[in-house]
């Protein structure tokens, strides 16, 4: 089953509340946030059109992030866009090759929005969903989300009349559907989002390998293609979930967790 | 290999007790994830048991009812709580920093006396013992030369409430004040009490769920992020009400509006006027509600006639036909449409007849009492504990302020000094006004004020004309500051307390005035840290020693609580499980009241006083009518400002995670005024005011989404405080640039849009 976030234009009130949740809820570092508000406006004094724009990661089922990952740290699971920031190499292709510029570098290594993968396993929603006051944002099962745009669009029509569901299609399909209210250029938001090449140059910069111990990081040092990498992190990652499965403690890089 | 057994088997524990323990008191009930392995950290809710307390915030005076979630000892994230009315499980960013507040590494973390001079922020720190006993001495030594009146108290933020209400009136002061009053609601409260017999209430009564036409006038919500206000505005339009929006600015709200009228700054009443106008003319209006429940029509008729669309056209920079389509919008919905009483409404010294022009449409309306308008909100019931006749019986105003006796003579302290806000001689009614004590402590007209307590208020940044505060200061015998950060003022302390914050503290009970009555708790999640104190406790320890113990005769904050929550079957351990929130029965409709066949009206008519007779008394308009207010010279812009999302008052600059997300505020131009003085975004300038105050620098936010003739920035930067890492030097302060306001002859209201700025290079 696909998860999905809505995501209503027309309510959202550009407040930040939701950006404040992400960054209390996922404790993120204090110069860190997944989620920003963008004012958009178009027209001249006083025939004026705003709106925000509510930046954050559109969790692409065909997300460019995970195709150029080498080291599995981004991946797809439920339809979202997770990333496991301890297998980060810090390559930063993700970076450079996301369509809407959302995964930043933070300490080395990638960091992104995954959806508060850890809060919703255990049964709650997106800190960003549970508070915002418009209740813009809403969280579940994609087809379900989907079908809820669209009627939202057809009774927004009236006070509306260029509103729009946008993600159905696009990068493959979006985890995060969203109610525009004009055309996503307005919003600066690609109508047609497509990965961004990944430059030679930044391979080059990919010698300081941040997080060590892993075999990706030393893969990609030694210039062997990322595929290989990645190939070889996923194995090592279905062997860890095995052992998980059968109770087996991991070893490795989790000691470095403080004791009790 | 014996580590990480333990700590796997820590999780397995933990992700299987977690969800039948604290957590279902929240209703969220987030666990531990199944991929643990690719997610190696535990996140917070799984590192140990999810302690859940209940409180009201304290990141606004909007007061939502929280659920403040600890682990292992550390408050680590704050929900709105599902049953709490106000935030109904939601929470604005503001709030959702408190956890950010409270551990600001700036906080005040110990009692200190005074060093250097005043302002120069050099201070020892003390015991409490001695800041306390030194304090009890300075302030006896004022009442034995001067009286108890001589000592002013100004507070503000949700613990106000022991200083400038409790300890003041228990101590003999009239001389309390909050800025919540003449800074900001007491125009507004004012009107409300002149035309309906009682104040509008620190929650506006909007009758929110069923109504299908919201007219703002200058009220920016989104940017202004009062959490239940966004939740049933976003409603209410999503549902399909029409939304009208008067400002000078293309709002946040004016771009989701229907309507927007981008109106010249200061002509608002000249609209009112004019909708009143339409409304009466069209005979557009609620006749039999006016008929049953209001005096004056025929008055307000025959004063509205020569107030044309065509006549305010002129004044507004408004065209007749928005002016008329705007009422009629309205009126095709009456009584389920309703102007939305603004909150911070003090702006150019005429602003209860403002107001007033507005519940006159309002009334035109049918609103009141109506589904759809505007309900009749009721105070909870609560006893208060018992405590001995006041010394003096204070009217410092706030929110909350219940209506008192306002147009009846001025109680005396116990020396015989009514106030020293002028009131009934500048300006005839409402609570102490509080920029009109500064004077009094320069000039000892009427009478010295020797003494000054200020609990939680920023004074050099939401007085207007801080210079002169700071002369003030200069004056005074003695000055203690409360507060949990080293703001600005509080270098010019002799004393500092730093107080516990929200988190950190039980407090007073939150009453809450609403369609359904509430009462909130406030318990602490964690310990006070540092060497911080509550506010009770200052004001208790204070207290016994100057002689109050009749006042203070509760031991613990727990014993005062339970004692008051006994008056409605209730105590702290019940109302903690009940969720922190009691919630009584409302009267919110006018069928209701006719069913008990009484008047909701406390005017001397016991009705709806369209025109006033007090008013003419006093030789003021009876009816409103529009006085035109000073134009900008050339070359200057009149001074507006507002709110961020994330920040209040002077108060979150500092915040860390806020300040991340909004570090400074932004100087909103009009493009082509920018173009044409040769900037352009992002572009930093000074501000100078008509008197060459200068502050800044600014960014430039060049934007069509503001008239050519005023600028905008959102208040509370620019503050100069060493203190604060953050805040410090940051942005702007439209503070700095009031070198004047305008007194409300009514309600004693600082009108603060009356200053002229001009941009300039360097500070």
């Amino acid at each position: 089953m696909a998860s999905a976030f809505l995501l209503d234009m027309t309510r959202c009130i550009g407040c930040e509340a939701c950006v404040l949740a992400c960054k209390a809820g996922n404790q993120l570092p204090v110069n860190t946030q997944y989620i920003e508000l963008i004012e958009h406006t178009s027209g001249t004094f006083p025939d004026l059109v705003g709106g925000f724009q509510n930046h954050r990661c559109y969790h692409c089922a065909d997300a460019a992030c995970v195709a150029v990952c080498p080291t599995g740290a981004l991946f797809k699971e439920d339809g979202l866009t997770r990333l496991n920031p301890d297998a980060c190499s810090g390559c930063g292709y993700c970076v450079q090759a996301c369509p809407y510029g959302v995964p930043k570098m933070q300490n080395g290594r990638s960091t992104k929005c995954d959806a508060c993968a850890s809060n919703v396993s255990g049964g709650g929603s997106p800190w960003c969903v549970t508070t915002c006051p418009a209740q813009a944002l809403e969280y579940g099962d994609r087809d379900e989300i989907v079908a809820k745009a669209n009627s939202r669009v057809a009774e927004l029509k009236d006070r509306y009349p260029k509103v729009q569901v946008y993600g159905e299609t696009q990068a493959g399909g979006l985890g995060l559907i969203v109610v525009l209210p004009d055309d996503p250029a307005m919003f600066d938001i690609p109508t047609d989002p497509q990965p961004v090449p990944v430059s030679v140059d930044i391979w080059k910069g990919v010698v300081q390998p941040v997080s060590m111990g892993l075999t990706a990081v030393a893969a990609v040092g030694a210039g062997v293609l990322g595929v290989i990498a990645r190939r070889n992190h996923l194995a090592e990652l279905k062997e860890l979930e095995a052992r998980e499965k059968a109770g087996v403690p991991a070893g490795g890089s989790e000691s470095t967790e403080e004791e009790q | 290999m014996a580590r990480v057994d333990l700590q796997i088997t820590r999780r397995q524990f933990l992700a299987t007790g977690l969800a039948g323990t604290a957590l279902v008191g929240t209703g969220m009930g987030p666990g531990r994830s199944n991929l643990a392995m690719r997610y190696p950290d535990p996140p917070w809710f799984a590192s140990g048991e999810v302690v859940t307390t209940y409180n009201y915030c304290d990141m606004c005076p909007w007061r939502c009812g929280i659920a403040v979630q600890s682990v292992n000892g550390q408050v680590i994230k704050i929900d709105g709580n599902s049953p709490d009315p106000k935030s109904r499980g939601k929470l604005c960013g503001r709030g959702q920093a408190g956890v950010s507040f409270m551990n600001d590494p700036d906080r005040l973390q110990s009692p200190m006396i005074r060093t250097g001079e005043r302002g120069e922020g050099k201070f020892r720190e003390v015991t409490w013992e001695e800041a306390l006993d030194y304090t009890a001495e300075k302030i006896l030594a004022i009442k034995d030369q001067y009286g108890p009146e001589s000592l002013a108290i100004f507070g503000h933020t949700s613990g106000d409430f022991w200083f400038t209400d409790y300890f003041a009136q228990a101590w003999g002061t009239p001389n309390a004040a909050k800025p919540s009053s003449s800074l900001c609601l007491s125009p507004r409260d004012e009107a409300s009490t002149l035309t309906f017999g009682f104040p509008v209430g620190g929650h506006e009564p909007l009758d929110w769920d069923e109504m299908e036409c919201i007219t703002l006038i200058g009220s920016h919500i989104g940017e202004d992020s009062r959490n239940t206000v966004m939740q049933d505005f976003v409603e209410a339009r999503s549902r399909g009400a029409q939304v009208i929006v008067v400002d000078p600015r293309f709002s946040a709200a004016a771009a989701k509006a229907d309507y927007w009228l981008p109106i010249k700054p200061g002509t608002d009443t000249a609209l009112l006027l004019a909708w009143a106008n339409v409304l009466i003319t069209e005979d557009r209006f609620d006749r039999d509600y006016l008929d049953r429940w209001a005096t004056g029509l025929d008055e307000l008729t025959a004063h509205v006639q020569e107030f044309t669309p065509e006549w305010a056209a002129g004044i507004t920079d408004l065209s007749a036909d928005q002016i008329r389509t705007t009422a009629r919008v309205m009126s095709d919905r009456l009584p389920r449409a309703v102007i939305m009483p603004g909150r911070h409404v003090t702006w150019y010294g005429n602003d209860t007849q403002r107001m007033r022009a507005e519940f006159l449409v309002n009334s035109l309306l049918g609103a009141y009492g109506r589904h759809g308008g505007m309900y009749f909100n009721k105070s909870p019931f609560l006893e208060p504990y018992p405590h001995p006749p006041f010394a003096v019986h204070g009217s410092s105003g706030g929110c909350s302020a219940e209506p008192g006796e306002e147009s009846a003579e001025l109680p005396l302290g116990p020396t015989g000094k009514a106030r020293a806000d002028g009131a009934r001689e500048t300006f005839l009614r409402g609570p102490t006004a509080m920029q009109e004590l500064i004077d009094p402590m320069i000039t000892d007209d009427p009478y010295r004020i020797a003494g000054l307590i200020v609990y939680g208020v920023n004074l050099l940044n939401s007085i207007p004309m801080p210079n002169r505060t700071i002369e003030a200061l200069k004056k005074l015998d003695f000055v203690l500051a409360v507060d949990v950060l080293p703001q600005e003022h509080v270098a010019w302390a002799d004393v500092v307390f730093p107080e516990a914050t929200y988190l950190e503290r039980y407090d007073e009970l939150s009453t809450v005035a609403y369609k359904t009555p509430f009462i909130q708790l406030r318990e602490p999640a964690v310990p006070p840290m540092y060497d911080t104190m509550p506010g009770w406790m200052m004001a208790r320890e204070l207290g016994l020693r100057v002689g109050l113990d009749p006042f203070f005769k509760w031991e613990t904050i727990e014993e005062y609580l339970n004692t008051r929550l006994r008056s409605v079957g209730s105590n702290l351990e019940k109302m903690h499980d009940a969720g922190g929130v009691i919630i009584q029965e409302g009267k919110p409709y006018l069928e209701d009241f006719e069913a008990d066949d009484e008047t909701p009206f406390h005017t001397p008519s016991g009705k709806i006083e369209l025109s006033v007779a007090e008013l003419a008394e006093a030789g003021l308009d009876p009816i409103p009518v529009y006085e035109p207010t000073e134009e900008p010279p050339d070359g200057y812009y009149r001074l507006l400002y507002g709110r961020a999302p994330v920040h209040t008052f002077a108060k979150t600059q500092n915040t860390p995670d806020l300040s991340a997300v909004y570090p400074e505020n932004e100087l909103w131009i009009n493009e082509d005024e920018a173009t044409a003085l040769g900037y352009s975004n992002g572009d930093r300038v000074w501000l100078e005011n008509e008197v060459g105050d200068r502050t800044g620098p600014i960014s430039i936010k060049a934007t069509q989404r503001i008239r050519k003739d005023a600028i905008f920035m959102a208040h509370g930067f620019g503050q100069h405080a060493e203190g604060l890492t953050n805040a410090n030097g940051k942005g702007a302060s439209d503070t700095k640039l009031m070198s004047r306001y305008k007194l409300d002859p009514i309600s004693g209201g600082a009108g603060l849009r009356v200053n002229f700025v001009r941009l300039v290079e360097g500070g």
